[in-house]
């Protein structure tokens, strides 16, 4: 042997050691498509021995399925005839026994009137990113499907995606408005605030909850609840935003079905009510003025039945004021300095009376000094006289009414307390409600509390109710202090 | 409204006694026989309806008495209900005429 002859010979042990190292398949196929060699790789892949390739015809390695397929006969050819090589065209191979592989192939020209047939496994890769489309398809049905409006922007604020539900919504498509603002489909005096959230997420973390209208394609606005979340990245950068919307118009409209139908519900409590308090006085006139039709009636009668009939429709009246200032508390009235205890004393005076005829004792510890609350007197007089009544109502038999008071800093809590029969745990949240009542029909409109409560509330203040059955209630009136 | 009453019966010669509640009515009731009951159907403390029923038990067959209501109405179940079952054998709303409450006693 001589030196120059080592070193082919190495070289080409060398190669055929690369090539039977390289985990792709190596075919070299001559220009009457028999195999000249192969790599290690192949004969594993192909499940063949060496002996029966090497020197065999293409058609008799490959199986005929996929020399149809891929028509890679004729592609060789072609690459002996042009010189030019194809690349990265894939073939579905199935050797017996081993299951489907997916490959991507190419097939080179090289200097020796011979091509080579690099094939590389690609089924892993294959399976990979078609369980990465099957995952991206199912989230894009989940987001297609949602009946709320799902969109994603960019930091800027500008339209990626855009779901059906918003298609549907706003009657714009998603072609429509990406890469448009958001925005642009907001009302003019929302702009700012909403390119506000969207710097707020480039460098927040938290959403945003917020409600305003979305402007639809004809100029609409439908009021929507929406709900911003900044999209982060896998090292926590903020890569765009999620905002999802809730079409606000059902509930909206659902609300006020419901209060519609509370208010015809309170209409026909407050019908038996209303009739009885006011039938009772037309009856009395009715009958006093029919006696004034009759002929020789003594002066004196005459006279009763005037009276009666103006008495009569007073009640009548009262009774529809009442009602009244229900629905208007008092708008024109201003508000004033008050001396709160100047009030609570005047209404006990009015009230003293009743007491004394249902045998109740009134306990009074309030402070000997003005406490002095911005507010109506008239007002806040009312607040009292029908907690007192309340309170009187509660005491059939007698009892002990008590009025104290708190004074923290910035407010004071007077507390009206009853030795009465109490309120059921099931009513202590309806005592506010407007007609709610537990007084025989006649004895209350059920409009007392609620009145208080709205007056209560025009003073910013608050008004809580504590009872057990039994054992008493007690009212606690709360006012901020001048 | 007892005023109204009073003077209309009155008028008419009959003996009339009047008490503001049902408690009251109940013991008027109880010591003595009435020709004739004019009852309201809520008093402050009973249901008058009640008063009678209550009434009847303690005077098996004595007690003969109408409803007087501003709460009611004419063809109201409730009253259908009570002149069926024969606790009063008339109904009177308010507004009523004289000439209404005086058609409501009995002949008799």
């Amino acid at each position: 042997m001589s030196d120059n002859d080592l070193p082919p010979n190495r070289f080409e042990l060398l190669y055929g050691m690369l090539l039977d190292a390289i985990p792709s398949s190596v075919l070299l196929v001559d220009e009457k498509l028999h195999i000249v060699s192969v790599n290690r790789n192949f004969l594993l892949k192909s499940q063949r021995g060496e002996g029966k390739t090497v020197g065999r015809p293409l058609s008799e390695v490959f199986p005929t399925i996929i020399l149809e397929n891929t028509d890679i006969e004729r592609r060789i050819r072609e690459v002996f005839r042009t010189g030019a090589s194809v690349k990265g065209q894939r073939m579905t191979y199935r050797a017996p026994g081993i299951p489907i592989r997916i490959y991507y192939y190419s097939i080179l020209p090289i200097p020796t009137r011979q091509v080579m047939l690099l094939m590389e496994d690609v089924t892993e890769q294959v399976r990979l990113s078609e369980e990465v489309r099957r995952v991206e398809r199912h989230l894009a049905s989940v987001v297609e499907s949602a009946s709320d409006i799902v969109l994603s922007t960019d930091t800027e604020g500008r339209i990626l995606t855009w779901n059906s539900a918003a298609e549907k919504l706003s009657g714009l498509s998603a072609h429509e408005v990406r890469d448009h603002y958001f925005f642009q489909f907001c009302n003019p005096g929302q702009q700012a605030a909403v390119n506000t959230l969207f710097t707020l997420m480039k460098s927040g973390n938290e959403s945003h909850t917020t409600e305003f209208p979305l402007v639809t394609r004809n100029g609409d606005s439908i009021l929507v609840s929406w709900v911003f979340s900044p999209m982060k990245d896998d090292y926590g950068q903020t890569v765009g935003a999620v905002v999802v919307g809730r079409d606000l118009a059902e509930r909206r409209k659902l609300e006020n079905q419901l209060r519609q139908s509370q208010k015809l519900a309170a209409l026909g409590v407050m019908a038996g009510g209303i009739a009885h308090e006011i039938r009772n006085p037309l009856a009395v006139c009715y009958s006093a003025a029919e006696f004034l039709l009759m002929d020789n009636i003594p002066p004196e009668f005459r006279k009763e039945c005037s009276r009666k009939i103006q008495v009569g429709i007073q009640k009548a009246s009262a009774i529809i004021e009442n009602l009244l200032r229900f629905a208007r508390p008092s708008p024109d009235t201003e508000m004033a300095p008050v001396d709160l205890h100047a009030v609570i004393a005047d209404t006990l005076e009015l009230i003293s009376n009743q007491a004394k005829v249902q045998q109740i004792r009134i306990q009074l510890d309030l402070e000997n000094r003005p406490v002095l609350v911005l507010g109506v007197s008239g007002l806040l007089q009312q607040v009292f006289m029908n907690i007192f009544l309340n309170a009187i109502n509660a005491m059939p038999e007698g009892g002990v009414l008590s009025i104290g008071e708190e004074i923290f800093e910035a407010e004071v809590a007077v507390h009206i307390a009853d030795t009465g029969v109490g309120i059921a745990e099931s009513d202590l949240d309806k005592v506010f409600d407007p007609f709610h009542t537990s007084s025989p029909v006649g004895k209350g409109t059920g409009l007392g509390l609620s009145i208080c409560y709205s007056i209560v509330q025009q003073h910013l203040g608050s008004i809580q109710v504590q009872s057990s059955p039994g054992k008493g209630a007690t009212m606690t009136v709360r006012l901020p202090l001048l | 409204m007892c005023w109204v009453m009073e003077c209309i019966l009155r008028l008419q010669g009959y003996e009339v006694v009047a008490v503001p509640s049902g408690g009251e009515a109940c013991e008027q009731l109880a010591e003595r026989d009435f020709f004739f009951v004019f009852m309201d159907a809520k008093l402050p403390d009973m249901d008058g309806l009640d008063v009678i029923r209550h009434a009847q038990k303690m005077r098996p067959g004595k007690v003969r008495a109408a409803l007087v209501s501003g709460y009611h109405y004419h063809d109201d179940p409730i009253i259908r209900q009570a002149i069926d079952d024969g606790v009063i054998c008339g109904f009177l709303a308010k507004p009523f005429t004289h000439g209404d409450l005086l058609k409501a006693l009995p002949s008799a």
